[in-house]
């Protein structure tokens, strides 16, 4: 695709923006406001200046990947503006905010590229575990971390009468694919061989092993510790599919699913709020006030949807709990139908090829990891609140990469963008 | 290391394409199963487009139609417990359980939209039901001034033919408000005696009686001793015959002959013998104290466990007479009666045969389902040609029809105002196209009351099919 095209298709995006954020005070009769303006204006200022910085420190990255990142964000915009004004506000800051970090990545990986942060990655191994474990603090203090609907994964920062929250989770979840990929590059000749054998079944070197266990404890501390079902299934997961990806090696697959089915079924008898997100996913009637009621929301909202949905501002997605966060997707299918809950898939099948492509195309095993783990960290997330909100598993809350309110995940998925631009620039010089 | 992130991004593009089939899925099933959910508040009645569709009969004659905006009834009260009202914000019957099949198609629901697509009718569309208004007229005519039920249904498919109730009322003044709801909902008229009156069902209740001693190895020329009267052990009083006295004039009687002419000493007899647990077994099996799945809903027919018969033989006796504690439906004898004719097995009852598009389109068809196999095909036509008998020879010959083998099954229950009048009818024998189940409650004999009113309703269905 021409560079023409990708600056058209980002414009196009910003017309939509715009336009979108008027239909919704049109409809509310309160006609067309300043915030149409405004969120056209963030809009391009962001995706400008990330296309300026991707042109000018990463000039042969592929054209391909900020057009369907740009429809996701757009279609965020608007719906999170629509379900709640001052939340719509607030995401147009924390876009700013993304941009802005992701170049800031652009910037600092032009000179050595993306192989600087293999030098780190213990650095940001002890990052991420400390990003993990900064909720666990003590509430109270500046600086002290806060639960938000039953999980422990916020951290507040106060500032006298205001307070911002934020999900340090999601930045760890960028920082560890980055140890993973570097740590699996270079020892993923040791991993695939299996020299040991218990009867038909072959194993590795058990010191080779370790670092599974040692993933999957961390992965199950963050499930007891700060009752987040979903983060705890993307670490694992994330680790358990990059194993597979290094050493071609199945066994790792299936070894790491079982791993997960057992601690599944194990978590669902020992605590009581996975057992509940479970009854909930099968029977949400049955227990309507109470725990189904969410999921109940979802249902009748999807039932309301149709081809073309009931319009933009013209359904009633604030009847959802959550509407803004884990059921946007199901909000935009409500007002645009299941024409726009297609859109918004065929954007990510779009992102996902343009991820794979550039971590299959990559010679070097590092970069090539890298890329994979960032794609994956999307397929991931998007399944498992995609599914969850669809009722095909239980529902586990995490963010849909770029159309969910929130500040954290906004800037991780932008940091995910920036250093997939910065590899496939770099697999082309 | 390629080959892996090939296989990755296979199976990714495969979420991506499970997610969109998914979505289509669970919106479509969303749309049509809980979008009319009370709980629902989006399915609050919208301002703008509040015309219904039209009721039909199977022989195309309207039963509901907007009629300058006001909703009509044509047949008036022979249709109330079928088609039901719209009052208000109160409905009944099929208007209540197909509202959302009634109302306008250009609602941006998917459905909707491919029927525009292809160029079809968005206007209110038609809900046809399985009643044969040629049938229903002739039932409600027979019930005109009494207190009682008619139901017919086609034992092959369960699809009910009548569904006539008396007393009733014209819904014509419940949707003008002439008669309110709570006025309505107090008086009598308002009881479906189809499905929701519980009666005991008398001498109908032998055929299950006689169908459990097929299973039990009896045949129907099995030789009992006929008594005049039948004292069951430790019970007070004994049974009687209806007659007096015994029931062939002779010393022994068959189990042919004893159901042909009700003969009450060899069923209390043979009701012991068999015991509670087959009594009460096969009538669960026949959906006792179980939720019959109908469109209109229905009241749960009883019968006690085996274990509570089985401490009471004098009760227990009197179960094999459809007395005591017995309790059973129109509806569900008429289903009973249905699978006799279609080699034991139960058909799930309908009433909707299918909505349809304004220009003929099907939008949805009920299928015949089955409940289970009640008892096997050999037991069936065994029952059906004892029942023949009754027609031919024993107390229902007043239902017989000429050229053309009858089987049926009366039945006198007890009741405070006057014995209830049951008849059971299946027609033509061989393969019957027909099932009936008529009470009239204290009038009488069901040979003398109930079993004319079958008689006229098969004249009728089988004189012009």
């Amino acid at each position: 695709m021409t560079e023409r095209a990708e600056t058209l298709l980002l414009l196009a995006a910003t017309l939509l923006v715009g336009a979108g954020t008027a239909v919704v005070t049109l409809t509310n009769e309160e006609g067309i406001t300043f915030d149409a303006f405004v969120a056209a204006t963030v809009f391009l200022a962001s995706f400008g200046g990330l296309l300026f910085a991707i042109r000018s420190w990463a000039p042969k990255a592929t054209r391909l990947l900020l057009p369907p990142v740009a429809l996701l964000t757009a279609l965020g915009l608007i719906e999170v503006f629509r379900i709640d004004r001052d939340l719509g506000r607030l995401q147009r800051y924390w876009l700013l905010l993304a941009a802005a970090i992701a170049m800031t990545v652009l910037r600092l990986l032009h000179g050595r590229g993306v192989e600087v942060l293999r030098r780190f990655r213990y650095l940001f191994l002890a990052a991420a575990l400390g990003f993990l474990l900064l909720p666990l603090l003590p509430s109270g203090l500046p600086l002290g971390g806060a639960t938000i609907n039953g999980s422990r994964l916020w951290v507040r920062l106060d500032f006298g009468e205001r307070a911002l929250s934020f999900q340090p989770g999601e930045a760890a979840k960028v920082l560890l694919v980055v140890f993973f990929a570097s740590y699996l590059a270079e020892r993923r000749r040791g991993l695939a061989e299996m020299p040991r054998s218990i009867g038909p079944i072959r194993l590795p070197e058990p010191r080779q092993l370790l670092p599974i266990i040692l993933a999957f404890g961390v992965s199950f501390a963050v499930l007891v510790y700060q009752r987040d079902l979903g983060a705890s299934i993307l670490l694992f997961g994330l680790f358990v599919v990059l194993l597979y990806a290094a050493t071609d090696r199945p066994a790792y697959l299936i070894a790491g699913g079982m791993l997960i089915a057992s601690g599944a079924s194990g978590a669902q008898n020992v605590f009581p709020h996975v057992q509940a997100r479970v009854d909930a996913w099968l029977h949400p009637f049955q227990d309507f006030a109470g725990g189904g009621f969410q999921v109940a929301q979802g249902v009748f909202a999807l039932g309301e949807a149709g081809m073309f949905g009931t319009g933009l501002g013209a359904g009633a997605p604030y009847l959802i709990p959550a509407a803004a966060t884990d059921f946007i997707f199901v909000a935009l299918v409500e007002e645009t139908g299941l024409a726009g809950g297609f859109a918004i898939l065929a954007a990510f099948g779009l992102l996902f090829a343009v991820g794979f492509g550039i971590a299959v195309r990559s010679g070097d095993p590092f970069r090539s990891l890298l890329a994979l783990g960032l794609t994956v960290t999307l397929v991931l997330q998007m399944t498992l609140i995609l599914g969850g909100v669809l009722r095909l598993m239980p529902l586990t809350g995490i963010t849909l990469p770029f159309v969910s309110y929130g500040g954290s995940s906004l800037l991780a998925n932008f940091g995910i963008v920036a250093l997939l631009s910065r590899i496939s620039h770099e697999e082309r010089t | 290391m390629s080959r892996a992130m090939r296989r990755i991004a296979a199976v990714s593009f495969g979420v991506v394409a499970l997610l969109t089939a998914w979505l289509t899925f669970q919106q479509v099933l969303a749309g049509t199963t809980y979008s009319d959910d009370p709980r629902n508040l989006r399915s609050l009645p919208e301002p703008g487009d509040t015309r219904r569709g039209i009721v039909t009969s199977a022989d195309g004659v309207i039963l509901a139609e907007d009629r300058d905006g006001t909703r009509t009834y044509p047949e008036g009260e022979s249709y109330l417990h079928i088609v039901g009202y719209v009052a208000g914000e109160d409905s009944a019957g099929i208007e209540s359980t197909r509202a959302a099949g009634l109302r306008p198609l250009g609602d941006g629901s998917i459905t909707s939209w491919l029927i525009t697509l292809f160029g079809g009718s968005v206007e209110p569309p038609e809900v046809r039901l399985t009643v044969v208004d040629r049938i229903q007229r002739v039932a409600v005519e027979a019930l005109r001034g009494r207190t009682g039920a008619v139901v017919a249904l086609d034992p092959a498919t369960g699809a009910i033919l009548a569904y006539a109730v008396s007393p009733t009322q014209d819904p014509n003044e419940l949707a003008s408000g002439d008669v309110t709801v709570g006025e309505h909902l107090a008086d009598p008229s308002s009881l479906d005696r189809v499905a929701f009156r519980l009666l005991p069902p008398g001498s109908t209740f032998k055929t299950l009686i006689a169908a459990a001693a097929l299973e039990h190895g009896m045949s129907p020329d099995t030789v009992f001793e006929d008594t005049a009267e039948y004292l069951a052990p430790e019970a007070g009083l004994p049974i009687t015959n209806a007659t007096g006295g015994t029931c062939s004039g002779g010393t022994e009687i068959t189990l042919r002959e004893a159901l042909a002419v009700s003969c009450n000493t060899t069923f209390a007899g043979l009701a012991v013998e068999l015991g509670g647990a087959a009594i009460s077994g096969i009538a669960e099996r026949a959906g006792f104290n179980a939720v019959l799945p109908f469109e209109l809903g229905a009241a749960i027919s009883s019968i006690p466990a085996a274990a509570d018969l089985n401490s009471d033989l004098g009760a227990l006796a009197q179960t094999g007479l459809g007395e005591r504690d017995v309790r059973v439906t129109p509806l569900q004898m008429a289903v009973i009666a249905a699978s006799f004719g279609n080699e034991g097995q139960m058909m799930r009852p309908y009433i909707v045969d299918a909505v349809l598009t304004r220009d003929g389109t099907t939008l949805e068809r009920t299928g015949s389902e089955s409940l289970g196999q009640l008892i096997d095909p050999t037991v069936a036509a065994d029952l059906v040609s004892m029942m023949i008998d009754v027609v031919s020879s024993g107390t229902g010959r007043a239902a017989a029809q000429a050229g053309i083998d009858v089987a049926g099954k009366t039945g006198t229950a007890e009741g405070a105002g006057g014995p209830h009048s049951w008849f059971l009818a299946l027609a033509p024998a061989e393969t019957p196209s027909i099932a009936i189940a008529i009470v009239i409650e204290g009038e009488g004999t069901g040979g003398t009351v109930a079993a004319p009113i079958a008689a006229r309703i098969l004249e009728t269905w089988l004189g012009s099919p």
